[in-house]
C-alpha cells in the first residue's frame, strides 16, 4: 500500500522547500564556519608553515561545531507545530521518515559545508594530498555527524535546557570521527597511506546509516509520549 | 442435511463475530498518571462501527491525554486498548493506518502552502485521496487559497487546513481533540456534516469538546472524566 520511496521523497522535498523559505536559518552555520576560518589566521599570525599544520584540524573542528549548531533545529519546528506527532502516527515506518529528514539536513548543511571547507583549505595553502584526504574525510564524516547528532536531537527536542544537554551527549560521540579524520589528513601531509583511516570512517558511516535512523525514531517516540 | 445447515449457521455466527470484532475498539480499565497526578482511572468502553463518542470533562481532566492514549502516542499506566482483538502497541503500524488524530496542534507547516501541506498529509497516510486535493480545500471553504502560505492565514483557516486531512485521507477511527477550536459557525457546520457522514459510513469517531454537540441521525455517547 505504501510506496516507501514516495514517502521518503515527499518528506525530503518538504524539508528542502522549508529550508529554501527560511534561507537565513540555512546560512547561519555556514556563516559561522566562514567566520571562524577567516578569524583564525588573524589570531595566529600568517606564518604559512603554522597555518598549513593547523588548517585541517581547524576546519574539522569548525565543521563539527557548525554541524551541531544546525542540527538543533532539525526536529524543533516539527515538534512545536505538531508535525512530529503526525509523523509518529502515520502508518509509515518512522525510521524511514527520520532518514528522509536527516538526508535532507545533510544535503542542506553538510554538502555546502564541504564545498566551503575545500575552498578555504585551498586558500590556506594545504598540499594536494592533504586536500584530497580532507575532502574524503569530510565526505565520509559529515553524514556520520548528522546521523549521530539526530539521535541526540530527537532525545532532547522540546526540552528547555535541550541545547546544553545536546552538546553533552553529542561531543563524545563525535570524537572517533574527528580522531580518524585528523589521522588521515596528518598521514596525507607526510605522504603516508590513508586507507586504514578511510576504511574506519566508511565503517562508521555504514554503521550510523543503518542504526542511527532506528535510534532516532525510537528517541522521537519517547519524546512524544 | 441437518449437519450442513448447522455448519452453515455456525459459519454465519463466526463471520458475524469476526465482523463485530473487526470494527471494534475496546478500552478496558485504563489509567493515566501525569506528573504524579492520577488523571483518570479505570476508564472502560467499547465502540462498534458507526459509534460517536464525546469525551467530557473540565480543563485538566485528561481529555487530551485519553485521546493521545487512544492514538498510541502514550502508553496507559494500567489497562489496555484493544483493536480488532489485538493490543494496539502489538500492531502499531496497522492500527496507525486506521486512525486519524488531530490534536491541539494542527500538524501543518506555516511556511508551506495549503496544497503542499495536503500533499505531505496524503503521502504520510499512504492512501490515494478520492477527490483532488484542491477540491478538499473547497470543501473546507478555502477555495482559491491553495497557493498561499499558512503563515498568512488566520488561526481558523489553519485549523481548516488541518481538518482537510479528514477529506483526503481514509481511516476508520477519527480522534479529534477540540476540533472546533477557532472555527466559525460555518466551519463548525462543515465538520459536523463530515462527522455525520463518517458515522453513516460505519466509522468510529471519538472527540473531545466543550461545546454541546447535536448531530443529525447520530446518537452521541458520552464519557465523563474527572469529578462531577
Amino acid at each position: 500500500m505504501y510506496s516507501y520511496w514516495n514517502v521518503f521523497r515527499v518528506i525530503f522535498l518538504r524539508d528542502i522547500i522549508l529550508a529554501s523559505r527560511y534561507r537565513a536559518e540555512l546560512a547561519n552555520p555556514l556563516i559561522f564556519f566562514i567566520m571562524v576560518i577567516v578569524l583564525f589566521p588573524f589570531a595566529f599570525g600568517s606564518d604559512p608553515e603554522l597555518l598549513r599544520r593547523v588548517t585541517a584540524g581547524m576546519i574539522w573542528i569548525t565543521a563539527l561545531l557548525a554541524s551541531s549548531l544546525s542540527l538543533e533545529g532539525i526536529f524543533r519546528s516539527d515538534y512545536d507545530d505538531g508535525s512530529a506527532e503526525q509523523m509518529v502516527l502515520s502508518g509509515c515506518p518512522l525510521t524511514l521518515l527520520v532518514a528522509a529528514k536527516i538526508t535532507a539536513h545533510w544535503c542542506l548543511t553538510g554538502l555546502p559545508l564541504i564545498i566551503i571547507a575545500m575552498l578555504t583549505a585551498y586558500l590556506l595553502s594545504l598540499s594536494t594530498q592533504a586536500l584530497q584526504a580532507l575532502f574524503l574525510t569530510l565526505l565520509l564524516g559529515t553524514p556520520v555527524l548528522s546521523l549521530i547528532g539526530a539521535i541526540a536531537v530527537a532525545l532532547t527536542v522540546g526540552l528547555r535546557s535541550g541545547g546544553m544537554l545536546l552538546s553533552l551527549i553529542i561531543l563524545p560521540l563525535y570524537m572517533p570521527t574527528l580522531i580518524f579524520s585528523m589521522l588521515a589528513v596528518e598521514n596525507a601531509m607526510v605522504d603516508l597511506p590513508v586507507d586504514a583511516e578511510l576504511y574506519f570512517l566508511s565503517g562508521m558511516l555504514a554503521l550510523s546509516v543503518t542504526l542511527a535512523p532506528i535510534a532516532t525514531a525510537y528517541s522521537l517516540r519517547i519524546r512524544m509520549s | 442435511m441437518n449437519r450442513i445447515q448447522k455448519l452453515n449457521a455456525l459459519k454465519t455466527i463466526q463471520y458475524n463475530c469476526k465482523e463485530d470484532e473487526l470494527s471494534q475498539l475496546e478500552v478496558s480499565g485504563i489509567e493515566c498518571i501525569r506528573q504524579d497526578i492520577i488523571l483518570f482511572q479505570d476508564v472502560s468502553f467499547k465502540l462498534h462501527t458507526g459509534d460517536l463518542l464525546q469525551i467530557d470533562g473540565v480543563n485538566g481532566s485528561g481529555k487530551s491525554s485519553l485521546l493521545r492514549l487512544l492514538a498510541g502516542l502514550m502508553q496507559p499506566n494500567a489497562g489496555e486498548i484493544i483493536w480488532q482483538g489485538k493490543e494496539i502497541s502489538r500492531c502499531r503500524y496497522e492500527y496507525q493506518q486506521e486512525i486519524i488524530y488531530i490534536g491541539h496542534l494542527n500538524g501543518v507547516k506555516d511556511a508551506l502552502t495549503a496544497l503542499e501541506n495536503l500533499r505531505v498529509m496524503v503521502a504520510l497516510a499512504g492512501s490515494k485521496p478520492d477527490i483532488p486535493l484542491s477540491n478538499a480545500l473547497d470543501q473546507v471553504e478555502l477555495a482559491g487559497m491553495d497557493t498561499i502560505p499558512l503563515s498568512r492565514m488566520s488561526a481558523g483557516q489553519k485549523r481548516r487546513v488541518a481538518l482537510a486531512r479528514l477529506f483526503v485521507t481514509k481511516a476508520a477511527i477519527w480522534l479529534l481533540d477540540e476540533p472546533f477550536t477557532s472555527l466559525d459557525a460555518s466551519g463548525k457546520l462543515v465538520i459536523e456534516r463530515l462527522i455525520a457522514e463518517h458515522c453513516a459510513r460505519g466509522g468510529i469517531i471519538i472527540f473531545a469538546t466543550h461545546q454541546p454537540m447535536e448531530i443529525e441521525n447520530c446518537s452521541i455517547m458520552h464519557i465523563h472524566l474527572g469529578k462531577k
